[in-house]
């Protein structure tokens, strides 16, 4: 195996130049527009057997296509003494002579230009950012000599895991931080390095550069307690209403926090092209899901639909109202599940998300003008996901703050590790009101695993409506659990998570979907 | 014996047909890409990297070929395909190959 080509390849480039390598490449392997697919398509079968196998080879000095795998492109090699072909896959080059793949710069350096020429074409979408590994630039190389310490991960490493000091009831911070910190697409973001300040002379404000620094801390092998009290300052200095040494909710604390790391993302990143009212900053990409309300009239069955954004799903939990009649059947295999009016508590997740998402008798006390008829009518909601975002999170209303009196509702809410939310799509809502049943009776065997969800990270809150701590479990790697308290970490199993009381569930998407 | 070999030649027109459309409309690049995504998401990618490298280190550079990386790896490189990425991909040609009329 040679990388720097061979003796047969050099006396062929010095013939005939690196022309023939281009022509072959640019037809039949970069394919840049409709029409050359289409030749592509119907010229690329061995000349020998007729088939279009895999593993084609284009002889390089006349024009015959032959196959690996049944030695016709050997054949033609030995007898017309053409020594070099071309894979039509990969666009390698074979030197029989040498009896294996040669790899010249040169025609590399052709491959990759054609690979990233920008085109409007949709096939060359993928070409624009191939599959490659990473090649390191000077001056990463220049910072690889100059750190010659190397770490390696593997599936037993803690690397991540560090406590935090409590800065005064600042717990609900803490735990929400870890969680944060332990967001697997989050932490690719900011060890890749990839945030640019957006407040240029200021960055010591910006709390995104804290973000960054703080996975750095995280991520350093220190093993010691950090100490958040930056974080907290800035915390302080945006989110006014969370200064001070008071308890604060956690919940608050979250959206607080996404939304200054939202603003202050934002500057010059510039708007999503597909769709101008969303913003295109990490925090949108990783947490922003649609949610879609179907306002149905019950006079004229006219359907008004919007859709607005959210950073989470906030579920609510005790008594509600009796079920819908349209979709009263219970859920199989539920576990106390009752449709008897005041008497519907919710005890898993995926109740609490039917109920979220079932259809909503707006009574006669709050009429809605309808578009269609143009007079105020009783209508039916149903609230169903648009867009699925990549990390969920789940706000279990465990804080009841009703009309002269505030209590904490600890009901045990069971939730899955695995959770998949293609019943609750816009998508599976039916048009006459309401889902049809048989996908939610189908959702175990749901083949598909765009919707599907895997738990990261769960934070819990002991104590009463008044005083209380914050704790969290995060997950590292695939399986391995830990729970955070504060300065503490220690070892957790899933059985333990599961079986926590849950306030904030995080779930990230098993998998991404690519723009 | 005659239906057998009529059944034989239609089943390879079919799949020249197939094919042919999965090229043309760029949907085999897509596959392929998506198949890569999975194969590396899975952590397949790594696995099988680390055995080419340790069969390289064994032979010694200069004593191993293309091929004969090809001929070790692929039994064990096809038995570590996940189940869900073949029906993944599966399902993803199913519902290409419904949405082609003229096929």
């Amino acid at each position: 195996m040679s990388v720097h080509g061979c003796q047969h390849l050099s006396a062929f480039k010095a013939a005939k130049g690196t022309d023939p390598f281009r022509i072959i490449y640019s037809y039949f392997i970069a394919c840049p527009s409709a029409d050359a697919r289409r030749i592509k398509a119907k010229s690329c079968v061995c000349h020998t057997c007729r088939q279009p196998t895999l593993r084609l080879h284009a002889c390089m000095y006349c024009i015959y296509f032959g196959c690996y795998g049944a030695k016709h492109i050997h054949e033609h090699a030995k007898s017309k003494k053409h020594n070099l072909a071309i894979d039509l896959t990969y666009g390698t080059v074979i030197c029989f002579s040498c009896e294996d793949y040669v790899y010249d710069k040169d025609l590399e350096d052709i491959a990759r230009s054609f690979s990233q020429k920008p085109s409007l074409n949709l096939v060359s979408e993928y070409l624009k950012d191939p599959f490659s590994s990473w090649e390191p630039s000077e001056d990463e190389l220049q910072l690889l000599k100059k750190n010659p310490k190397r770490r390696k991960v593997d599936a037993k490493s803690t690397v991540g895991l560090r406590g935090l000091i409590n800065l005064g009831n600042t717990c609900f911070m803490n735990c929400i931080v870890q969680a944060l910190t332990h967001t697997p697409i989050l932490r690719d973001f900011f060890l890749a390095d990839r945030h640019t300040c957006q407040m240029p002379g200021e960055s010591k404000q910006c709390l995104v550069c804290e973000m960054a620094r703080l996975f750095q801390e995280f991520y350093s092998g220190i093993c010691t307690p950090h100490i958040p009290y930056k974080l907290l300052h800035l915390v302080w200095t945006n989110a006014r209403h969370l200064a001070g040494y008071e308890q604060q909710d956690a919940h608050e604390f979250l959206i607080a926090a996404l939304d200054v790391l939202h603003r202050h993302c934002k500057g010059t990143n510039g708007m999503s092209c597909s769709n101008p009212h969303l913003c295109n900053c990490i925090i949108d990409q990783i947490f922003t899901g649609g949610l879609q309300s179907d306002v149905t009239c019950k006079q004229c069955n006219n359907v008004s639909t919007t859709i607005d954004p959210i950073w989470d799903i906030s579920l609510d939990l005790g008594p509600g109202p009796p079920a819908f009649s349209s979709h009263s059947t219970p859920s199989p295999g539920g576990t106390g599940f009752t449709n008897s009016p005041g008497n519907y508590e919710p005890t898993s997740l995926l109740e609490c998300l039917k109920r979220f998402t079932r259809p909503e008798h707006l009574g006669s006390s709050a009429k809605i003008k309808c578009g269609k008829c143009h007079c105020y009518q009783e209508s039916t909601k149903q609230l169903t996901m648009k867009k699925l975002p990549v990390v969920a999170c789940f706000h279990l209303k465990r804080f009841e703050h009703s009309t002269g009196y505030h209590k904490k509702i600890s009901t045990f809410v069971s939730f899955p590790d695995e959770l998949d939310m293609t019943p609750f799509m816009s998508s599976s809502r039916n048009d006459n009101n309401g889902f049809s049943n048989q996908i939610i009776q189908d959702m175990p065997t749901s083949l598909s695993c765009d919707n599907k969800y895997s738990l990261f990270a769960v934070v819990n809150h002991c104590g009463t409506i008044e005083v209380g701590h914050y704790t969290c479990y995060i997950r590292l790697h695939k399986d391995q659990w830990f729970k955070c308290d504060d300065h503490m970490i220690t070892k957790a199993t899933i059985t333990e998570v599961l079986n926590s009381e849950g306030y904030l569930l995080f779930y990230h998407k098993q998998i991404l979907e690519y723009e | 014996m005659a239906d057998l070999q009529e059944r034989k030649i239609k089943d390879a027109q079919m799949r020249a047909t197939i094919n042919q459309k999965l090229v043309e409309t760029g949907e085999r690049e897509r596959l392929k890409e998506l198949l890569r995504t999975r194969l590396v998401e899975c952590g397949w990618r790594d696995q099988l990297k680390a055995h080419c490298k340790d069969i390289v280190q064994q032979k010694g550079l200069e004593h191993v070929t293309v091929d004969d990386l090809v001929a070790e790896i692929t039994p064990k490189g096809r038995a570590l395909v996940p189940d869900n990425v073949k029906k993944e991909l599966l399902q993803r040609i199913r519902t290409f190959l419904s949405q082609q009329s003229n096929i």
